[in-house]
């Protein structure tokens, strides 16, 4: 039974970059982490999409880890940054690991925000998990239709939003990108408040995660005008990608952004994290979402996984914050403007 | 729609939903009596051990819990003055005093019934509003959320007597304390004095279980004596006459039951603010506002009422737009997903049984609830007797792993004893505590959506939401009630003691 499920799990390989290893990999797994008890220390709610997810992966990463427990844990708070920094000083042995958005902690610091006290590029990546498409879409019943509706606007495309998230930062390099101004309303609570703020027509549209938007997108409440991703999605060929059509000038900024929305959900461990732990634990969070039980599930739930390996995250992450200095005067600016 | 409406039902009747919804409903009650944890952490803690069964069962699981642990959260406000979370605070301001006069039975009957009518209301009328709830969400925004908090401030009046200056000085204080935090506005730390755990904010329930359950707590260490002495305080009150009190208060919880699912149709709106905003209109529309804090029935069943009925309006919007009203509803909606199905639009027609099937869980599980409830209150009417050396050590040891259970955070715990020393000192120099925890609640709703009000339509922005306009003449008129009875009484006192004089 054990056999034909190593089988299985060879046969879904999704990622190819990782091929070959994860048989040593769940060996380790195993040996380091036996009878140990891991915690995922989600940052978000228990209601939000991190933890969606990671109650979802939770199953699996325990079968192939080989620990006694991976208990989940939530850590809201200042945009995931409280459970970012939590990380930054916990202890490296592998037994605190953070899941959330990797986006975040890469645009706070950019943006100068007081909240972050680490530095992202010497935090260990474990693996990415999802790299779920950032999409703009306005209201069902708005007038604008396109990116360029929203150039030609002679007053400034409202944003409802909830502060200085990821979404925020995106929409600010938007109109650094396409030369439209942005009146961004803070103090919406939640995802569910700017969509519905958007539908109505108090605001003209939102970022957001695509399959957030997917259901409202589906029935005609919002219409997509816009992929923050670097190509185009197979599914839906008809949305424009921003690094496909913005003006020659600003490609590389928006390409930056881009980039680093694609780090998206992942699993971090503290600075100089033990080796032995994070070859275990890389190998069996590679090993989880290739299991077939859990690809099974996320196709049935219209969640999908979009794995990375960890080592070649840590590569990623490195070069995207090298690139991205050049972001770091219009997220300022767009944080001095609500202030 | 009637063969939804039976569907629906049928789902519900299989030995694995009848298990699911008594396992929700007894789990739920615990979790609500626990403080510091409330329908969210019930739903959320149920959540992993959902995937693989029917779904109608699944849904009444959750729903199930949901549910109890709204009674569950006023028996502790009730009997010890300690809120389960947020929502049960309101509870407190009659229950707590019903129970020092011997009124536990009563009080915790009427709460039950309340919450049960409150329940069935929501439940027909979520029913009947189904081709109706797009456009009604559609309707109402940021601005008539501003007025719902406008009216919860009005109810500091109600607690404000005898001195209107120490009532308006307590609310000051729980706005300032809610201002500890990211501001929601400017997103920058506001009060936080460059720590870390202040940047996100007090919480709301670890400041109750201080102000309310811990100084409750210090009164009883150092009087020594039980909160009801059965030597001076017999309990007089039966479980019958509580049950009656909700029927005869029947308009109350009518007006109150519409109060909550408009509530829970406004997605952002706590279910905290629906128990404030009961009872302000409990207190404003009464004949004798004057009994309002210090032991009215009627303060006791429109909160219950209010939030059994604000189940029905929070599912509105998941189920019209798939956009969760509320946490509990964000936890329903990921529970949907993982069921495959997809909430939106497409639910009020292909899955109308579906709809039906929460419908009936919700009507089925607030008559268990109830049930369970009346059963169990005499006992429980007997824990506030308990000898001060038992229950301080035993209450305390639950309220402060309470405050620690609600964020995992070691500084919840001090928070919570800070909140207490407060609350001790706040009512013994007659502060209302009360006053305190409405300014807390209403201070960033009240912020965030005159912000977002001013951004959008501008200064004149009431002009610009008739609804919203309606709601303030309505915010002032009961606000101004008391008031003008008053003068009229004393209007017509006078005017009978110069005829009196005279014969």
């Amino acid at each position: 039974m054990k056999a034909m499920r190593r089988k299985m799990v060879f046969a879904g390989a999704l990622a190819p970059a990782v091929m070959g290893i994860p048989g040593r990999g769940q060996a380790q797994a195993s040996n380091y982490y036996k009878d140990k008890i891991v915690n995922i220390n989600v940052a978000g709610g228990p209601s939000g999409g991190h933890t969606r997810y990671a109650r979802l992966i939770q199953p699996y990463l325990q079968k192939h880890i080989g620990a006694r427990e991976v208990r989940i844990t939530n850590m809201p708070g200042g945009g995931g940054l409280k459970a970012a920094n939590y990380i930054w000083r916990a202890k490296p042995d592998g037994l605190q690991i953070f899941f959330g958005n990797v986006s975040t902690l890469i645009l706070a610091p950019l943006a100068g925000s007081p909240g972050a006290t680490f530095d992202s590029t010497k935090l260990t990546y474990l693996g990415r998990a999802t790299s779920e498409p950032r999409v703009l879409a306005v209201g069902g019943k708005s007038a604008i239709q396109s990116i360029q509706d929203v150039q030609k606007l002679k007053r400034p495309f409202v944003y409802p939003s909830q502060g200085t998230d990821e979404d925020f930062y995106t929409m600010a390099v938007l109109a650094d990108a396409f030369g439209f101004k942005v009146k961004a309303v803070t103090g919406y609570e939640g995802n569910a408040d700017t969509a519905l703020a958007v539908i109505k027509g108090d605001g003209d549209g939102h970022i957001t995660g695509w399959s957030e938007s997917l259901g409202p997108i589906r029935s005609g409440d919002k219409h997509p005008i816009l992929m923050v991703t670097s190509q185009k999605s197979p599914d839906f060929p008809y949305i424009p990608v921003v690094t496909e059509i913005a003006p020659a000038p600003k490609r590389a900024t928006a390409r930056a952004m881009a980039n680093i929305l694609e780090t998206h959900r992942s699993y971090i461990g503290p600075p100089g994290m033990d080796p032995q732990a994070v070859a275990a634990f890389r190998a069996a969070v590679t090993a989880a979402l290739k299991d077939p039980a859990l690809l099974e599930e996320t196709r049935k739930g219209e969640r999908p996984v979009a794995p990375m390996e960890g080592a070649r995250q840590q590569k990623v992450i490195e070069e995207i914050t090298r690139a991205s200095a050049s972001l770091s005067p219009i997220l300022k600016a767009a944080v001095k403007e609500i202030q | 729609m009637l063969e939804a409406i039976t569907s629906g039902l049928a789902a519900l009747l299989t030995p694995q939903a009848i298990l699911f919804m008594f396992v929700g409903v007894v789990y739920g009650l615990v979790i609500g009596i626990l403080p510091g944890l409330g329908g969210v952490v019930a739903m959320a803690l149920l959540l992993p051990f959902t995937y693989g069964f029917e779904i109608a069962a699944t849904l009444a699981l959750l729903l199930g819990a949901h549910i109890a642990t709204i009674w569950g959260d006023s028996v502790t406000s009730i009997l010890f003055s300690v809120p389960g979370s947020a929502k049960g605070l309101a509870l407190c301001f009659d229950g707590y005093p019903m129970t020092k006069q011997g009124q536990a039975q009563r009080a915790l009957s009427a709460s039950a019934t309340g919450a049960l009518m409150g329940g069935l209301i929501g439940a027909v009328f979520l029913a009947l509003c189904i081709p109706l709830i797009r456009p009604i969400i559609l309707a109402l925004g940021p601005s008539e959320y501003l007025m719902m908090a406008l009216w919860g401030l009005t109810v500091i009046a109600t607690f404000s007597q005898g001195s209107l200056m120490k009532g308006l000085i307590a609310s000051v204080l729980g706005v300032l304390v809610a201002f500890i935090g990211m501001d929601v506005v400017t997103a920058t730390p506001r009060f936080t004095f460059g720590s870390e755990f202040l940047m996100d904010g007090i919480s709301f329930p670890v400041a109750m279980i201080g102000l309310f359950a811990v100084s409750e707590m210090m009164k009883l260490a150092i009087k020594g004596t039980p909160i009801v002495d059965r030597t001076l305080v017999q309990e007089t009150s039966t479980v019958w006459q509580g049950v009656k009190d909700a029927f005869s208060h029947w308009w109350l919880v009518v007006r109150s039951s519409f109060l909550g699912l408009w509530i829970g149709v406004l997605p952002g709106v706590g279910a905290s603010v629906a128990g404030l905003a009961a009872y302000a209109q409990a207190a404003q529309t009464s004949k004798t506002p004057e009994r309002f804090g210090k032991g009215a029935v009627e303060g006791v069943i429109a909160p219950d009422a209010t939030m059994g009925a604000n189940e029905g309006g929070g599912l509105m919007p998941t189920l019209a737009f798939g956009i969760p009203g509320g946490e509990s509803m964000a936890i329903l909606l990921v529970a949907f997903i993982g069921l495959g199905v997809v909430p939106g639009p497409d639910m009020l027609t292909k899955n109308l049984d579906l709809v039906f099937s929460m419908v009936w869980i919700i009507v089925i599980a607030n008559v268990l609830v109830t049930l369970i409830g009346l059963g169990i209150t005499p006992w429980l009417a007997r824990l506030p007797s308990l000898q001060a050396n038992l229950m301080v050590p035993i209450v305390l040891s639950v309220c402060f792993v309470g405050a620690y259970a609600t964020r995992s955070r070691i500084e919840d715990v001090l928070v919570a004893a800070v909140f207490g020393v407060l609350g001790y000192v706040m009512d013994k120099y007659h502060y209302s505590r009360a006053n305190f925890v409405i300014g807390m609640v209403l201070a960033i709703m009240i912020e965030r959506n005159l912000h977002i009000s001013l951004t959008l339509y501008g200064r004149d922005f009431l002009l610009d939401r008739p609804i919203a306009l309606a709601m303030l003449v309505f915010v002032v008129v009961t606000a101004a009630l008391p008031f003008i009875r008053n003068w009229r009484r004393e209007r017509a006192r006078a005017a009978a003691r110069p005829q009196g004089g005279a014969a």
